[in-house]
């Protein structure tokens, strides 16, 4: 039965104009940042970083390289956004456009609903992401030749790895992306548990993940980073620094799974105790 | 099949449902009557599991909802106000996911609902190009597919149309006749209940003040339409003779607890007036449902 309802909820979700808006996102910010870096100083500062270092600059510039480059403030600014959006939607929207009532009139369990719709949204949250990686890497690949790696975030990784390492990389990374794009969703589906507005949902959790990241920059919380999410969510860059930091990535795994876990938990309880009502 | 046990619900400080004691047997249709807010949505929803009870019990199918939600909604269908669908997907999408809600549901059964209710060569279109009329016999659709014994309707005819009212009411006789469902129909349309219903439960701010047949309702007072030469110095006599406890509109007199309408006449006509008509005048739902409403406000 769970597969039946995960199923009908991927075609409402999918069904729905509004859930492609993030991809559209996506591609007019990708298309635009990969002319900011051909046609402006950012391709040249990247340059220079790596003769600086001793490498040769045109070995490394490759469509690899600038995907990496272009995914860092898309993780920042627009996945989270969508991945909110989709998560404060996913319950409150049903209960304000009146579907839920007309759902919760069958004989299926509050907690089984709530399953079926959180699976539905880590599904797309997989397919935002790998959607996400694929146009960067095809768009850069458009006008960046396929050579060697660079990756670089200051304080984090410098590193310099061959094409193919780099690909498999890339692609790993992207299960981390998965993990922080489902932690996301799954705040804001918190929220949008409780009786709400779907907008209220996401700006709520929106709030939540600024509130990580104010709180990361005050240099007061910096013995409490671990406590905040940010620090958790970088792990998809360490994917790149050698050698792979294991302890780091297994601690940040569990701490983000945890978190999930939890806020699915309370979403839960919230919706199981209260009353749905026209 | 519909037992309510002492149900009460609160809502903060706001009592929205009061000790209301309900029990509808099989094969009824059985009205829910109250104006807006008079606990009859939030009754309904604690029937379908929706709404949690403070107190007391709801039985459907002779299942606790609160306890065995899913065994006791097995053989359910509602419609609410109001129908909502997913406007972007198909009429058959809609119905396919509604209805794998209670179980799987195969093609062959999803047709014949379809083509029951009338949307046939319609169930590939979208539902945001479906009329109101059509949306509502959508509702009605998914409210049929797990094959229910029991149709919970609130407020099914809101925002049709004239020809659409009549038509909802027609389906329902048809649902009753033909399928031999049991029907719980909340309304405040007092002429839909009347044509419908064959017992009614009414509530006032989320207290029970009458259940019971609609022939009930008509039997509750007597009113005696009297047209004589002078009503006021007619009603005066009677009330003396303590033969009649009311009187309105010029024209009928209530009478009292086993006075009949020859006492009336023999009366009157002893005094020397002249009696020119006297007959029994029918109780509406509407003015028995009126009376009711103003003892509440009478006791508030």
């Amino acid at each position: 039965m769970l597969y039946q309802h995960l199923r009908n909820e991927l075609w409402k979700l999918f069904g729905k104009k509004r859930t492609y808006i993030g991809f559209g996102a996506f591609l007019l910010a990708q298309n635009g940042m990969l002319l900011v870096f051909r046609f402006t100083h950012w391709q040249r500062q990247v340059e220079q970083l790596l003769d600086g270092n001793g490498y040769l600059a045109q070995d490394y510039i490759s469509a690899l390289t600038v995907a990496v480059l272009m995914l860092f403030p898309q993780i920042l600014l627009l996945m989270p956004l969508y991945a909110a959006l989709v998560g404060g939607d996913l319950v409150a929207k049903e209960a304000e456009d009146g579907t839920l009532r007309m759902i919760l009139a069958r004989p299926i369990s509050r907690f089984q609903l709530l399953l079926a719709k959180w699976l539905a949204g880590v599904i797309f949250c997989a397919v935002l992401v790998a959607v996400l990686g694929g146009t960067a890497l095809l768009f850069a690949r458009i006008w960046f030749p396929w050579r060697n790696m660079f990756v670089y975030a200051p304080g984090m990784v410098f590193n310099v790895l061959g094409a193919s390492e780099g690909l498999k990389l890339y692609l790993f990374s992207h299960v981390f992306l998965t993990i922080n794009a489902s932690v996301i969703l799954g705040l804001a589906f918190m929220f949008s548990c409780f009786n709400m507005k779907p907008a209220a949902a996401t700006i709520l959790s929106l709030s939540f993940l600024f509130l990580n990241l104010v709180l990361e920059s005050i240099p007061f919380f910096e013995q409490y980073h671990e406590w905040l999410l940010p620090y958790h969510f970088r792990i998809w860059i360490f994917i790149y620094t050698q050698p792979l930091p294991w302890a780091r990535m297994a601690e940040s795994s569990s701490v983000l799974l945890a978190f999930g876990a939890t806020t699915f938990l309370i979403g839960a309880a919230g919706f199981q105790a209260r009353d749905i009502k026209s | 099949m519909i037992h309510l046990n002492n149900l009460c619900k609160t809502f903060g400080g706001r009592v929205a449902v009061d000790n209301i004691t309900l029990h509808v047997p099989p094969g009824e249709i059985y009205g829910l009557l109250g104006h807006n807010g008079a606990g009859k949505s939030t009754a309904i929803g604690m029937m379908l599991g929706q709404v949690w009870p403070t107190s007391g019990e709801v039985q459907i199918c002779g299942f606790d909802v609160t306890a065995d939600r899913k065994h006791a909604l097995r053989k359910v269908g509602a419609i609410f106000e109001s129908p909502a669908f997913y406007d972007y997907l198909t009429g058959l999408k809609n119905l396919e996911i509604l209805s794998a809600y209670t179980a799987p549901t195969p093609r062959r059964r999803i047709q014949e609902v379809i083509e029951w209710v009338g949307l046939s060569g319609r169930e590939d279109s979208k539902v945001r190009t479906y009329s109101h009329g059509m949306r509502a016999r959508l509702a009605l659709a998914q409210a049929l597919l797990p094959q229910p014994e029991l149709l919970i309707l609130d407020e099914p005819s809101d925002g049709l149309d004239p020809e659409g009212i009549h038509e909802m009411r027609q389906t329902i006789q048809r649902l009753h006749r033909e399928l031999r469902l049991t029907i719980l129909l909340s309304s405040h349309l007092l002429n839909e209940v009347e044509q419908l219903c064959t017992r009614i439960a009414v509530l006032n701010q989320g207290r029970m003040v009458f259940q019971g047949s609609l022939a009930q309702t008509r039997q509750r007072e007597k009113w005696v339409r009297l047209k004589v030469g002078d009503f006021a110095s007619a009603a005066r006599e009677l009330r003396a003779a303590q033969l009649i406890k009311d009187q309105r509109d010029g024209q009928f007199v209530a009478l009292n607890e086993n006075v009949g309408t020859d006492q009336v006449v023999r009366l009157l006509v002893g005094q020397g007036m002249s009696v020119y008509e006297i007959a029994p005048e029918e109780e509406t739902l509407e003015r028995f449902y009126l009376g009711l409403m103003s003892e509440g406000k009478e006791i508030n």
